[in-house]
Parts: structure tokens; sequence; C-alpha cells
């Protein structure tokens, strides 16, 4: 069988991206996923999804994500819940440069906003306060459930005949006379008129296999949960001095992130001392901490790319070879938008949103690489 | 107004010990209890069976595997929500409420800071069963130093609630009853200054560097980092739930559950039970109940035939215990606890005849149908896994040494795929010899014994045919030295 597109791997880009596909008329896919859907950094992520970013890109194409959240939730019968991002600063440095970001997101139409530490105690019951001096609100930013965000989307694609196949290694993409023609697995020739790689921290291999050298590395990073417990708060906090993050889950759990020193392209291992740090700084703020009991403790990779921004759409030297990866720690959030650019760029040649065509990867080798100003978490 | 008493007095094999009194506080009321008692033990024994509620639809929560396995009894213990009342202690005057769903973490107690304190060992044993205790005497017996640490307040594991005699050579307790086993074993240890043991302590991690972290709860909360150059994990399993209208009522139970209360806790867990599964555990446990003093209505078995030995069939049947093959539950109806249980045939592709249901007031419905391994710590730790069916559910790949693909963790006993006691022994035997090697104790002895230790589990124990099919399954996840090293430079997934 030739497939029209064949996706290599079922994580949220590629899972997305094939629904897209399929909306637009295109039936014959496969998805090909060498361990099982949401594996990678789908299933170990924050959960969380903003706008407020500090490059043009970013933010036109998590605003347009933002959109498409809300609609894929009633489609699909999945929670997401718009209930904020606050950034909790302790310096007057800091919070010198979150007014411009402020001004910067009300250009592009994102409402975010300084916010006195009293007004964090109304966003956030219970947080002490006191060492802060300011917060910045992001009303529209929200949180989904990665395990049904992208389960749900992907039994209906079952149903609709996208063939999944997991698990099952994508070994070598084909390419003759420049021309992508299939993927070779550890099991066959998989024929397709169109690859897409949407395979997270496994883009870089399965890419050099036809030689695209797609400059990715990855980071490894480390998250916890506690168990669940009534909801205490709805925003995802940042704490920016530390650069970590907490999140009480749609389900209930206390998710946090916290920053550890590590080096690219290691297979991470759980480190104590990400423990300590993690309950270090939120004990600072929540009296209540210390008595949750932490369940599970993961490790994962951003995939990050020279300018932290995504590589999406076509490559120039490979015809009928796309891209979908890169996200540089953010690619649940972005999923829905890049999906959406990717499948029309694919169906009609253009991704839709203009600046998504800023993201290919030919940008590298050009020079013209996307500048942004904070990574968060 | 005066509770229900639910402990036993007289039992044909067991004496009841209790330990001192204590009084505790549940809700506004006060409970008397004995020391040794869990809390919810204590409460059961008063008549107690609702313990929390589900968080959606506030569907009530009882008594399940009473080992600390599953989150059924959730409750607030001195302010500290979602503590599993199972595995804590009766102490005097702690005030114990009931979880209404999720907990309000907002109204915890703040924590003390808990001590923290850094000790070196040469093996580190997880778990306090009888394939951990086995390890830790045998490296102790060779000089090693050792920490132990075991998640419940007693030693023992499982040991503590079997009161049927041990099969097999004297050399495993042949003859000797599990809950004897588990006090020759737990003495023995104390006998030994080189094994320092911490019990209530739960092993939360293994961290880089071959760091362990231990919460050790109680009265004086420790968290115990254990640096160790051999460990030996032997958490043990729990038991599998099953699917059917009803199946969360307080009332429905695991096998092994009920056989806590009323034989480590003399606690008679009902009146009218019907037992699901007819293995091994299903059956002894049918006669335990008779025992204990519960009516046994019926015992269910879904295939054609018993699954355990027939001279445990033979004996529950001659007391009168109707044995239902081709029969499982679909139902069991009640409000706050098991009221009824409602028993079907099933045809040879296991679909329900209708017109075949067959209703028992019941109080008690026991689920006795295997074992899973618990390997989170294994998973945790990153050793390399694989799903077994015949073991239980996901192991961690092993060598015949019972190391995993993390260098110097190894694991034994029912963690490492479901059999029994005795294999849980001989495996912490290997386990330790092993660690014994890496450790450059022993040397030439040590190896040879294990080498006779291997030769004996694999082709001789092993070989009877009542344990092929777990043998079979333990086949799939054991490789050599070389294939192991293997699997350690495959890829991150």
């Amino acid at each position: 069988m030739r497939y029209d597109v064949a996706v290599i791997g079922a994580g949220i880009n590629g899972v997305y991206t094939a629904l897209e596909l399929l909306d637009r008329g295109i039936e014959k896919i496969a998805i090909i996923e060498k361990n099982y859907p949401g594996s990678g950094g789908t299933f170990r992520c924050a959960t969380g999804i903003r706008a407020s970013f500090t490059s043009r890109e970013h933010v036109v194409l998590m605003k347009r994500s933002i959109e498409k959240w809300k609609e894929l939730s009633n489609r699909f019968g999945f929670p997401f819940v718009q209930g904020g991002y606050v950034w909790l600063l302790s310096r007057e440095e800091h919070l010198r440069n979150f007014k411009e970001y402020v001004r910067f997101h009300h250009s592009l139409g994102v409402p975010t906003r300084i916010v006195d530490p009293d007004e964090i105690k109304e966003l956030v019951p219970t947080i002490k306060t006191d060492t802060l001096v300011a917060g910045v609100h992001d009303p529209i930013a929200g949180k989904s459930n990665p395990f049904t965000a992208l389960l749900n989307v992907l039994e209906y694609l079952k149903k609709s005949g996208v063939e999944v196949r997991y698990p099952e290694k994508a070994e070598k993409i084909i390419v003759e006379n420049r021309e992508a023609k299939g993927v070779l697995t550890e099991k066959e020739r998989v024929e397709a008129e169109t690859i897409l790689v949407a395979a997270g921290y496994g883009s870089r291999d399965i890419l050099s296999t036809c030689g695209v050298d797609a400059p990715i590395n990855n980071l490894p990073k480390h998250a916890l949960i506690t168990e669940k417990y009534r909801e205490v708060f709805k925003p995802l906090l940042v704490d920016w001095e530390t650069a970590s993050y907490m999140v009480q889950t749609v389900s209930g759990g206390f998710l946090i992130g916290a920053e550890l020193e590590e080096e690219y392209n290691r297979p991470p291992m759980n480190r104590i001392e990400f423990l300590y740090t993690a309950v270090r700084i939120w004990s600072k703020y929540f009296d209540w901490f210390p008595s949750t009991h932490i369940i599970r403790y993961w490790t994962g990779y951003y995939v990050m790319t020279p300018d932290h921004h995504p590589i999406l759409g076509p490559v120039k030297d490979v015809e009928s070879l796309y891209v979908s990866t890169g996200f540089s720690g953010h690619g649940f959030m972005i999923a829905p938008a890049a999906s959406e650019a990717v499948a029309e760029w694919i169906v009609r040649g253009k991704p839709g949103i203009r600046e998504a065509e800023n993201l290919t990867i030919d940008r590298f080798k050009e020079g013209r690489l996307i500048h942004e100003i904070a990574v968060f978490g | 107004m005066v509770l229900p008493d639910y402990r036993i007095y007289e039992h044909p094999i067991l004496d009841f010990k209790r330990g001192r009194r204590v009084k505790f506080y549940y809700r506004d009321k006060v409970i008397e209890a004995y020391e040794g008692e869990s809390i919810l033990a204590a409460l059961y024994a008063v008549g107690y069976r609702v313990f929390n509620r589900s968080p959606k639809l506030g569907l009530p929560r009882g008594a399940y595997c009473m080992i600390g396995k599953c989150s059924s009894c959730l409750s607030v213990v001195d302010g500290v929500p979602n503590t599993r009342i199972c595995v804590e202690p009766v102490r005097e005057g702690i005030h114990v409420e009931p979880q209404e769903g999720l907990a309000d973490i907002r109204r915890a107690r703040r924590q003390e800071n808990v001590e923290t304190i850094r000790v070196e060992t040469d093996l580190l044993v997880v778990g306090g069963g009888p394939a951990g205790l086995k390890a830790a005497l045998v490296a102790a017996e060779h000089g090693a130093d050792v920490v132990l640490v075991n998640d419940h307040f007693v030693l023992g594991g499982q040991l503590v609630k079997q009161t049927h005699k041990f099969f097999g050579s004297r050399d495993y307790f042949g003859g000797t009853r599990g809950f004897r086993i588990a006090e020759m074993l737990s003495k023995k240890i104390k006998e030994y200054n080189n094994i320092r043991v911490y019990t209530n302590g739960f092993a939360y991690g293994y961290f880089k560097g071959g760091v362990v972290g231990v919460a050790v709860h109680g009265e004086h909360p420790l968290n115990l980092l254990v640096k160790a150059k051999t460990v030996i994990a032997a958490p043990g399993a729990a038991e599998k739930g099953l699917d059917f209208e009803g199946n969360y009522l307080p009332g429905v139970m695991g096998a092994g559950g009920a056989q806590t209360l009323m034989n480590q806790y003399g606690v008679r867990p009902g009146d009218k039970a019907v037992v699901i599964g007819s293995g091994n555990v299903g059956l002894i446990i049918a006669y335990q109940l008779l025992q204990a003093g519960v009516k046994v209505e019926a015992l269910a078995e879904i295939l054609p035939r018993i699954g355990g030995w027939f001279v445990h069939a033979a004996k529950i049947r001659r007391l009168g215990v109707k044995i239902l093959t081709r029969h499982s539950i679909v139902r069991a109806i009640g409000t706050e606890r098991v009221e009824k249980a409602v028993l079907q045939a099933y045809d040879e592709h296991f679909h329900p005849i209708p017109g075949t249901e067959k209703e028992f007031g019941v109080d008690l419905v026991l689920i006795s149908i295997g074992l899973q391994p618990d390997t989170k710590f294994f998973a945790q730790a990153g050793a390399v896994m694989k799903w077994v069916p015949e073991a239980g559910g996901l192991v961690p790949i092993r060598t015949w040494g019972q190391e995993t693909s993390v260098e110097n963790l190894f694991v034994a006993g029912d963690a490492s795929g479901i059999e029994e006691a005795t294999t849980a022994f001989i495996e912490g035997e290997i386990a330790a010899l092993s660690a014994l090697l890496k450790l450059g104790i022993g040397g030439k002895e040590v190896e040879e014994r294990r080498g006779k230790l291997i030769d004996f589990l694999w082709n001789e124990y092993r070989m009877a045919p009542v344990v092929r099919r777990a043998r079979e399954g333990k086949l799939k996840v054991t490789v050599s030295e070389e294939e192991m090293e293997k699997i350690r430079i495959g890829e991150y997934t």
C-alpha cells in the first residue's frame, strides 16, 4: 500500500497533523511510532499553554493555538482550562524586563498585565508573596490533559482509517532523485507521497539518514508530580528567579519542573537534587506544600534548536519531505497551530499563517535565526 | 452507643496476643485499639467500613489491599491527608479523619522540618518479606554491612498472614507455618549488629550515584539517604482487581486483604462471603475464612477446572463450601457496602449465560484472581522492563544472578515475577550472593554456592509441573551477563 502521507512520530504534533490532513481530505495516512503514542515529549510535558512569548512568530502561532485548543477540546471531549499563567518576580530588574515584554504582548493582542503582590494572592490563593516585587498575569493562557488530548484524537484517527503503526521503528527515509519516496522501518518499506518527520528527540537521527542536518540538540529535563488534591489554584506559576514552574494539573496533581545543569544529548537520570530543588522553591511559597506526597518523577528532553523556535514545513533539498520538530520545550502548546500550518503546507503549498514561513529548516543555513528573549521553565 | 466487635478471640491455629491498649480519635469518637494494629484494622474491628469517597461521584471506598499498595483507604492522620491507614500503626492520641474524595491540602498541617540522615552501606535491601529478609541474612552472615528498609511497620511481608504449613525442603522452612517463619527470620535479623533495620520506611526513589531515598514515617520522621554499593529490591506484589458492576463497594476486597485482617490482626472481615478465583490463594482463604468464623457461601471459578491444588479444594468441599466452576461475579449490590453478590455461569467463550444468575446475601466479595508485581521502584530507577503475562505483568529484565539493567540493582521475590515464598527465599539468597561477589566478599565459596543454587532453582525446584508456567515466564526475562551488557547500551526510549 502506498500512503499519501507517512508521519514519523505519534506525539501530539504527528497525531494532530494527521488530523488536520484528514480534515483536508487526505485519507491514506500512516503514523509510524517506535515506542507508543505520546511516549516522547507529549506525555512528559508540563501541560501549560500560553501565547505570552517574546517573538512575533511564537505569539502569532500560539494565539492561533489557543483558539484551536478551545475547538479541539470541545470536539474531542478533553479538558482545556483557561486558568492563566502567573510569573512570580522577585527582582526589580526582572520587573523592568517584563514591562517591556508586556508592551510587546499588547502590540500583538495578548492581554498580559503586571500585578502587585495583593493581586497575586487573589489569583493564587494561599501563596506567600513576601519575597516578591510583582507578578505578570497572562489571563488567556491555560492547560490541558496531554493524555486525553492525544488519545481521544488518536482514537478518532484510527476509526477514520489512519494506520497507527507501533511499536515500529523508522530506520531510514528513502530518497531517490532528491525526492522522498518512503520510510524504511524495522519491518518493511513504507511507500508514501509525502513524508513528515515529527519525531521529537529522534528527529535529528532520522533526518540524518537522508542527509538532512537539523541543528537539534536534546536537553534533559526533570519533572515531578504529587498525588491529586482538591483545586487550590488555576494558573500555571513560573518562579522567574529559578526558572521553575508549578501547575496544578487538570487532574489535581501539582506538577513541577526546575532547572538542573545538564548536558545535551545525554540520557537523563533521576537525580535526588531535583527533588530538593523543587521542594525548596515551592515550600517557600506554600506552607502546605511539604505535606503533599510526590508520586512520580520523570525525565524527558527539550528538543532545542539554536534559536529556540520550532522547525516547520518543507525541506528545500528534498522534495516531499516535511518537518515538524525542534519545539524547544513548547511542542505541546503549539501543536494545534503548528499542525494546521504544516497540513496546509502539505495540501496547499503554503502554511496559512505567514509567520510559519520563517520557521523552515533552511533558516539556519541562510542565517535567518529568530530571536526569542526568554524560554520559560 | 456500643460499637460492634469484630475481633477474633478463639481461633484453631492462631493465638492473638494483643499489645498494650491505646486510644485514638476517629472523627470525634474515641477508639480503643491495641498496639501493633494498623489504624485501618482497628477501625474495621469496631465496624467501620467506609474510609473515603470517590472524588467525582462520592461513592464509598473501603478496605481493599490492606498492605499499602492501593489507595482505597486514604485518610487524614494528624492533619496529613492521603495517609494509607492500612500501613500506619495506631498510636496513643492520634486524630484520624476520613477523607471525602480529594483532600484539601490547604488544611494540611505544616510538616516539621524532617531530619535528613545520610548512611553508607554495602547492601541496601528494600522490602522485608521472604526475599528481602533472606537476602539481608545471607549478606550479613558473610560480614557485609546491611541496611534493611520495610514500608510496613512489621517485618515479614506477606508471611505474617500465612497460617498454612510450607511445603518442600527444610532448608526453606518446609513444614513450618508462614507467620512462624516471619517471626524466626525477624528475630534472627535483630541478632546481627551489621543489619540496620528501618520499618515504616518507604523507599521513594533510586537516584544517580546509587543513592536511595527512604521516607521513614512515624513519630520521628526521617529522610534517610542511603548510598549503597549494592541494592536488592524486593517490594513484592499487589492483588489484581476485577471489573464488574459495583466492584467499588466496601466489602469487595482483595482476598489477601481479608487474610491480613483475620490472620495478622485477628479481625473478622465480615459475616458471609463469596470468593472469586480458585487458585491456591482463593482455596486457602476460603478455608481460613471458615476458621475465622465467616460463612463461605460459594467459591466461583470462571474456568472449567479448579486452579489450585486438589487437597485444598477437597478440604473446603468437605466443610460444605460450594465450588462453582464456569462461574464468576457479575454484580455486587448495596449502597454503602456489599449486601448481595450475583454470580453467573459462563460459557466456554467466557460469555455470561443469561438466566443463570444466582444471588447470595453476603457482605464480603473476595477477589482472588492473581497478583501483579510491584515494580515501580525498578521503572523509576530506569531498569529495562518487559511485559510477561506468565510473570503477572511488567517485570525488570535480569541476569541469572538477579541483577537488573541498572548496575548493582538486584530484584528478588514477587517483584521479579509472581511465584511463591519458597522461590522468593531462593531468589533473595541468589541476589545476596551476587551482591557479595560484586562487593568482593566471599570469593570462590560464594560463587560455588550461587552456582549450585541457580542450578537447583531452575533445574529442580521450578521443574515441578505446578510451577512450570512461572518458570517459562521468568525464562523470558532472564539473560546472560553478555546479553545484559547489550541491553545496557541500548538506546534511550
